[in-house]
């Protein structure tokens, strides 16, 4: 059985195309501002890659993320807490804690063996912690996202951002530019600060290893040196690009449910 | 003929806890009757009640703004009371005879300190609670109801004996009594209400004239009779917390398939599972027991959580609850350690539990939608 899961979230919408037990296809793409659209384009070229002829294809189609009430074509939809826990379980069985980092929230889950959520903290109040603080912060450093992830291994002292609320916190990265402090430490002071909130995120719900980060600010790489400091445990990796857990997750749920 | 008796109760409790006012108010008003607002479950009611007088519990309803209010408060105190005062700078409240207030909480506190410099209802008073629940503060607080007492009798020009206290005391029970028969509905496996229907029906009975409210209530629960409701639910839920009087909120809990059976909120059981004591030899000694330790505990009480979390369990295992949701609103400073507690207790004896923070007036329904999906699917159900 063919089957698909969307998940349409805040900056990107994603889409997994999964036959039993492969992976067929996936996609991404950016959110525009109706979901139902974003759910539409991203699943009809993720069937396209599959080497299918359309949508109607696929026996079962199960949303996700924020958007899931909106996709017409979605047979079901399940909370993104539960999809992304199903799909980092599934594509590393080890994890036990995964740390979600999406565009507008981040969320915490703990595991059992299974995949099942036992335990989730969530942020989608503020902007803490998510892609649209780094967003900020690469457009006032003038660094881009790839800046963010890759100048802040260099950072020997990381600069000390206090602010929570993202808007502070960008005032406080100008001040620290004028005071002519290095770009690196810059960076590796923001990775520091939001590994510092998704931490004690992690211990609300206790950590357990292994642990691994999925949506798409997982992509950076200064953020998860960081948060292995703080938390003294490696960030393990996943098979497949994390950004895609979600939508692996939906896709997982999809098959059970055609079968049920 | 049943399901007409249904409908047009539940419209008409809907309707009054919807709005602040209401028909019955305005009658009793036309009718020369004077309305005393209060804050809180721990205000001895029957006091007002006894003097001819109708309590109205306080609320922001409809409020959809606080740029009135926010000039008397600061960027801290929560937004119940801010769109409550709201609504009083509006004038919504100016059919109000009095106010009492209580000391349940600092945000509470100032409504009063901000009512008396800046609104002229005729009678304002604040009540001064213990903090704990032994006898002594039973007696520290018969004394206050003493003197709410005597403060009526003098503002109204009533006098306030102790058989109308009783009279009162009587009416306010059988309220309790009826109340507590709606929620014994709601252990069937099929509740023929669903919360946010209960909610409105309980909501209603701090808004309106007591004898007509009761034959109301009779009047629904004559017509539930047998009435087989709710079957295609996913989980049983109960809500814990403290000034929540909006259905919308249990509706978006409802809408994703967790019924809510059960309640540990002010205006749910706080305010009727006990009954005050019509056998005590005195009536203010009564009333002041009844709050102070009759009425399930409130987190203001210090030292009491243990009794509190017995009463989540005694609900839990009554009414079959599957889940149980803590709701608080945020910048409420007793609900906040409470639900850490809650949590803690609640996993040990295996039942799952999950907190949401919330403002006052039902917003971010979204944020809410998915933790309660995210809550249901990970019980499994």
């Amino acid at each position: 059985m063919i089957v698909g899961g969307c998940d349409v979230g805040s900056t990107t919408g994603k889409a997994v195309v999964l036959n039993e037990t492969a992976i067929l296809s996936h996609f991404i793409v950016p959110s525009t501002t109706k979901p139902e659209r974003t759910a539409r384009m991203v699943m009809e070229e993720a069937v396209k890659m599959a080497g299918l002829s359309s949508v109607d294809d696929l026996a079962y189609i199960v949303g996700t993320g924020y958007g899931r009430l909106k996709v017409s074509f979605a047979h079901d939809n399940v909370s993104e807490i539960t999809c992304h826990a199903r799909g980092a379980h599934w594509l590393n069985p080890a994890v036990r804690t995964v740390v979600d980092i999406g565009g507008q929230d981040c969320k915490v889950m703990a595991l059992d063996e299974r995949g099942r959520v036992l335990e989730f903290v969530m942020n989608d109040k503020c902007a803490a912690g998510t892609g649209r603080f780094f967003e900020a912060m690469a457009r006032v450093l003038g660094c881009g996202l790839e800046g963010i992830s890759s100048l802040a291994n260099q950072g020997g002292s990381p600069a000390t951002i206090s602010s929570q609320c993202s808007v502070f916190a960008e005032s406080e990265v100008v001040t620290l530019i004028n005071e002519g402090v290095d770009l690196a430490d810059i960076i590796a002071g923001i990775n520091h600060a939001v590994a510092k909130r998704l931490s004690s995120m992690v211990r609300r719900v206790g950590l357990a290893e292994e642990l691994t980060l999925t949506g798409g600010c997982s992509k950076n790489q200064g953020l998860a040196r960081a948060l292995e400091q703080k938390l003294g445990v490696s960030v393990r990796t996943l098979s497949q690009d994390p950004q895609i857990a979600g939508a692996v997750g939906a896709a997982l749920i999809a098959s059970e449910k055609v079968k049920a | 003929m049943d399901t007409e008796v249904r409908s047009k109760a539940f419209e008409e409790f809907t309707a009054a806890a919807g709005a602040v006012m209401n028909p019955e108010i305005a009658e009793w008003k036309e009718q020369g009757g004077g309305v005393v607002g209060y804050f809180c479950s721990h205000v001895p009611t029957e006091v007002l009640t006894a003097a001819g007088l109708l309590p109205f519990r306080m609320r922001g309803t409809g409020s959809t703004a606080t740029e009135l209010s926010d000039a008397f408060f600061s960027n801290i105190n929560c937004s119940f009371v801010r769109h409550t005062f709201n609504l009083a700078l509006q004038g919504d409240y100016d059919f109000l005879d009095g106010l009492v207030c209580v000391n349940s909480c600092d945000h509470v506190r100032r409504v009063y300190d901000n009512w008396k410099r800046n609104l002229t209802t005729p009678f304002l008073r604040i009540i001064s609670m213990p903090k704990k629940v032994e006898d002594a503060q039973v007696g520290w607080y018969r004394d206050e109801v003493t003197l709410l007492k005597d403060a009526v009798e003098k503002h109204f020009r009533v006098v306030i004996s102790d058989e109308q206290l009783w009279e009162a005391i009587r009416l306010h029970n059988r309220t309790r009594r009826l109340q507590r028969v709606l929620y014994e509905l709601r252990k069937s496996e099929a509740p023929p209400l669903t919360g946010a229907q209960t909610l409105a029906v309980m909501v209603a009975g701090t808004a309106m004239p007591r004898r007509r409210y009761n034959e109301l209530l009779e009047a629904l629960l004559e017509s539930l009779r047998g009435v087989n409701g709710q079957q295609n639910y996913r989980a049983r839920l109960m809500v814990v917390g403290g000034e929540l009087d909006d259905p919308g909120y249990l509706e978006v809990i409802e809408e994703q398939g967790g019924l809510v059976v059960a309640d540990a909120l002010c205006f749910g059981s706080k305010a009727m599972w006990n009954l005050v004591d019509e056998e005590a030899s005195d009536p203010t000694e009564a009333l002041a027991r009844y709050y102070i330790q009759g009425q399930p505990s409130c987190p203001r009480m210090h030292g009491d959580q243990p009794r509190r979390v017995a009463f989540l369990m005694d609900m839990v295992r009554e009414f079959r609850v599957d889940g149980v949701v803590g709701e608080r609103m945020m910048f409420c400073d007793l609900w906040c350690v409470e639900h850490y507690m809650n949590d803690l207790d609640l996993k040990e004896a295996g039942v799952p539990f999950i907190s949401f923070d919330r403002e006052y007036n039902a917003s971010a329904k979204g944020q809410l939608r998915t933790r309660i999906q995210a809550f249901l699917e990970t019980m499994g159900k």
